[in-house]
């Protein structure tokens, strides 16, 4: 039994030795590599990691997560921090994050500058593809006029017809924050209180549950991001939930004034990154034709440079609708807080 | 024998110490506060969150209580159809956490989800969803905690109503009680202590509970926690709302403690005949087959059908998944982790027998309150502890920085575990140290054994089940174990809990189905290789 003990104490101490050794090893190694955290989970975003490392030997490391825990890890690693590059959906993140200094300049190197619309870059970081936030509705039972507008569905007309997600969701903080910006606090809030009083359920399930409300018909109108139903149509959520998509209508709203409520997946460098050259090439490789052409037929995103085509999934909707670029998209982190109290107040 | 009392003596006390040493972290401010979450929260939420976290509790422990109780007396007491396959079948629950029991539940219920097509297929088209009966977060929360932790109440009932004493039963058959009169008045009362156990621990783990109600995008306690700390950066809000979770759990634990000192009382051990099972005929057999039966198909046919139906439907998802890496993961982390825990729970509760130290008891039973903490703020304040510790080190002594050695590494993810389940194993085998008397230790010593061959030679053989059990509920859980690994774990590690939860984040539960079945699987082989003993009748 004593034997047992030592034995014991023997594969103890063995697992000891070995935990640090292979960690030291891995620390030791002056990798030619780049490291991301991601809170966007696509496979398919690590297919690309794949064709990167293919093309430049660059290795490519991820941790993913949620926002929130991988921020709050990278702020306490602080200067120890092996993350390069940040990545996530939704400017107001992005925008957040920069604003608490995490971020360093150069995410928009000049190759970027020259193919990303101003306003979906900043110093400190870069829209990696572009996603819309729209209207959709039940063609058989109701019909939008050309003009129709996110304020629109707050018009007690349509009490008891309109779906949309929690408050708690970042892109309903995102599309409210843009409301404030462009119609105050005050008139949002009301519209805010009108949305509430025409809700057809409790806000509940994702954007894609309130698309097929609609489809089921527990609703006429539903607010959801444009991928959600090409991923239906795609047929990969099964034939049933295929032929439920096609029975609703997307809808570009606010095309006579400042366009359709736009944002972005995106990415910028860390303060401290290591790895800084390479984060830069990588961000690079994401914004070429090659890379951008596998983003959006994996996730059904918009393209973020000029040149390469929706998804056609994504592009029988049609692309020439008129998209707000005059709302900056750094607005979105800047107002969240707004948004989300004028949400809270109205009972959403 | 001074000194070995001394090494006893101070790994009793260091080990604990760490354990504790998060929750020190949760109540004391290192840094600035900063935000006015508060302020916010006050106005808007506080008051939603705490009623939210509240229902939570009060449904998961109500449809607890009915399905482990009522499952447990039928079990214990009658013979009908099925009885032996349901005595083991139903403790299969442990393998399917809440949050992949909410996955299946959304994608079985939504507008044209798994019921939807299962109508079609029978009756073709038609218009099913308005016939598909809907529920939101907060009963779905309740339904996916309760079926996945009514377990816990199962075993314990059942434990307790096998070794009740005969002997009261009969005395209630000669005053003339009723079957019905038997059990409110006689079965029930007795078993109170075991039940109570029970419902603390669904209850801690309910209040701990992130996945699912994440997954359901429904605020409670634990959820405004980790935003105010996250989101806000409001450290003193998350203290204070910290303050109110930890005093319902610390009221749970007292609770617990009080009831296990009761239920060893009851529990008489010795001269226990088996009580002669009673044979159900009829509409009262058929009612107890089909209560089982609907219970286990509820708690585990029904995910694991969601789950392979899935994977069959959609075998594209097979292709993004290297299995291999996944297991090998998930075994590192269970092997590693149970290793340590074992070990160290082992020599602790040994250096409390042979110290007999008021302060070391003390110590070592608030520490345990590790497993109170929900595994999503423990993290973060492990994160937060480590920061704080190396940048001290470093602008006193000028050491070199250690955070990447347990910020994003498989050690840091071990001593996260080992904080989180400390509890469990310390337990566990501080339940089977209690049955060996301290006069075997007496009589060792004057054979002229040393504290270490008394511990080697004597204790740990007679431990061996034990062992084994705690081992294994430790796998288990770890198996489980999703917002420590997800906010802990190093560059492409995942497990399968990760790589489930990362498939359904992006709305492609279809493909998290895999992962989630693997889980299942591995858990359910540890279940059924401990279920003799969690069974046991002796």
């Amino acid at each position: 039994m004593e034997k047992t003990m030592i034995k014991l104490i023997r594969i103890i101490g063995l697992a000891i030795v070995g935990l640090f050794s292979t960690l030291l090893v891995a620390n030791s190694v002056i990798a030619n590599e780049v490291n991301v955290f991601s809170a966007r989970h696509y496979d398919s975003d690590v297919q690309l990691y794949e064709k990167f490392t293919a093309k430049t030997g660059i290795k490519v490391n991820v941790v993913s997560g949620k926002d929130k825990a991988l921020q709050k890890r990278i702020k306490e690693e602080g200067k120890d921090s092996k993350a390069d590059i940040y990545i996530t959906a939704d400017a107001g993140r992005l925008g957040a994050f920069q604003a608490e200094g995490m971020f360093q300049k150069g995410a928009s190197s000049a190759a970027i500058k020259k193919v990303v619309p101003a306003n979906f870059r900043s110093p400190y970081w870069v829209g990696i593809a572009k996603r819309a936030r729209i209207i959709y509705y039940n063609p058989k039972t109701v019909n939008p006029s050309w003009n129709m507008s996110y304020e629109d569905l707050a018009d007690p007309k349509y009490k008891g017809r309109v779906v949309i997600r929690k408050s708690s969701n970042i892109y309903n903080q995102s599309l409210v924050a843009s409301l404030i910006k462009n119609n105050g606090e005050k008139n949002t809030a009301a519209w805010a209180k009108g949305m509430v009083n025409n809700f057809a359920r409790k806000p509940t399930g994702n954007d894609r549950a309130q698309i097929l409300a609609v489809a089921a018909g527990e609703a006429d109108w539903a607010v959801a991001n444009t991928y959600y139903l090409a991923l239906m149509l795609s047929g990969s959520k099964g034939a049933e939930q295929q032929a439920a998509a096609k029975k609703v209508m997307p809808f570009f709203p606010n095309q006579d004034g400042r366009g359709t409520h736009m944002n972005i997946s995106g990415g910028g460098i860390l303060k401290h990154a290591p790895n800084k050259a390479n984060a830069v090439k990588l961000l690079e490789f994401l914004l070429t034709p090659e890379a951008q052409q596998h983003i959006v037929n994996n996730t059904f995103e918009y393209p973020m440079i000029p040149g390469v085509k929706a998804n056609k999934l994504i592009a029988q909707f049609g692309l020439d609708f008129k998209q707000d670029l005059k709302t900056k998209v750094s607005n979105y982190g800047k107002l969240q807080a707004k948004a989300l109290k004028v949400m809270n107040e109205a009972g959403w | 024998m001074t000194k070995r009392i001394n090494f006893w003596f101070i790994f009793a006390f260091l080990v604990p110490l760490l354990v504790a040493i998060p929750i020190f972290t949760v109540f004391l401010s290192f840094f600035d506060t900063t935000g006015n979450y508060l302020d916010l929260l006050k106005d808007t939420f506080l008051l939603k969150y705490l009623s939210n976290s509240f229902l939570i509790l009060l449904g998961v422990l109500s449809l607890t209580f009915i399905f482990g109780v009522t499952s447990a007396y039928f079990v214990s007491f009658y013979k009908f159809p099925g009885v032996n396959f349901f005595k083991w079948a139903l403790i299969l629950s442990f393998a399917v956490p809440a949050y992949i029991y909410a996955y299946s539940l959304v994608a079985f219920f939504e507008n044209y989800g798994t019921a939807f097509s299962i109508l079609t297929f029978l009756f073709g088209e038609g218009d099913y969803n308005k016939n598909i009966p809907k529920f939101d977060g907060l009963i779905g929360s309740m339904f996916s905690i309760s079926f996945s932790l009514f377990g816990y109440v199962y075993v314990l009932t059942r434990a307790s109503f096998v070794f009740q004493s005969h002997n009261l039963i009969e005395v209630g058959k000669n005053l003339g009680l009723s079957s019905y009169e038997s059990f409110f008045k006689i079965i029930l009362p007795s078993a109170r202590p075991a039940i109570v156990v029970g419902l603390s621990l669904v209850a801690m783990e309910t209040l701990s509970d992130f996945g699912t109600v994440d997954f359901f995008s429904i605020s409670t306690l634990t959820t405004a926690i980790y935003n105010a700390w996250i989101s806000f950066d409001d450290l003193t809000t998350a203290n204070q709302l910290s303050f109110v979770l930890l005093f319902f759990i610390l009221l749970l634990f007292i609770l617990e403690n009080i009831s296990r000192r009761g239920a060893k009382y009851h529990q008489n051990s010795k001269g226990n005949k088996p009580i002669p099972k009673i044979q159900l005929v009829g509409g009262k057999s058929i009612f107890a087959t089909c209560f089982c039966s609907i219970l286990f198909f509820c708690s585990f046919i029904f995910p694991v059908s969601q789950m392979t139906y899935w994977t069959i439907k959609f075998p594209k998802y097979f292709q993004d998944i290297n299995f291999w890496s996944l297991n090998m993961n998930t075994l590192l982390l269970v092997f590693l982790s149970s290793l340590f825990l074992i070990t160290f729970s082992f020599m602790t509760n040994y250096g409390n027998r042979v110290s007999k130290n008021k302060l070391l008891s003390y110590l070592s039973t608030f520490s345990v309150s590790g497993y109170a903490l929900p595994g999503i703020i423990l993290a973060v304040a492990f994160i937060t502890f480590i920061s704080w510790f190396s940048d001290l080190l470093t602008s006193i002594f000028g050491f070199d920085s250690f955070k990447n050695v347990f910020i994003g590494s498989v050690v840091g993810l071990v001593i996260a575990y080992f904080v989180r389940f400390f509890s469990l194993s310390y337990n566990g085998i501080k339940s089977g140290y209690s049955k060996i008397n301290n006069s075997i230790d007496e009589n060792a010593y004057l054979l002229g054994y040393s504290k270490f061959k008394t511990f080697s030679t004597i204790h740990l053989p007679y431990l061996k089940t034990n062992i084994l059990l705690v081992g294994v509920l430790i796998a288990l859980e770890i198996i489980k174990e999703l917002p420590i690994t997800l906010i802990l774990r190093p560059f492409n590690f995942e497990t399968f809990a990760t790589k489930a939860y990362s498939y359904a984040a992006q709305d492609l539960l279809e493909a998290a189905a895999f992962p989630s079945l693997c889980l299942i699987i591995w858990a359910s082989i540890f279940i059924l290789f401990i279920s003799k003993y969690i069974l046991s009748e002796k």
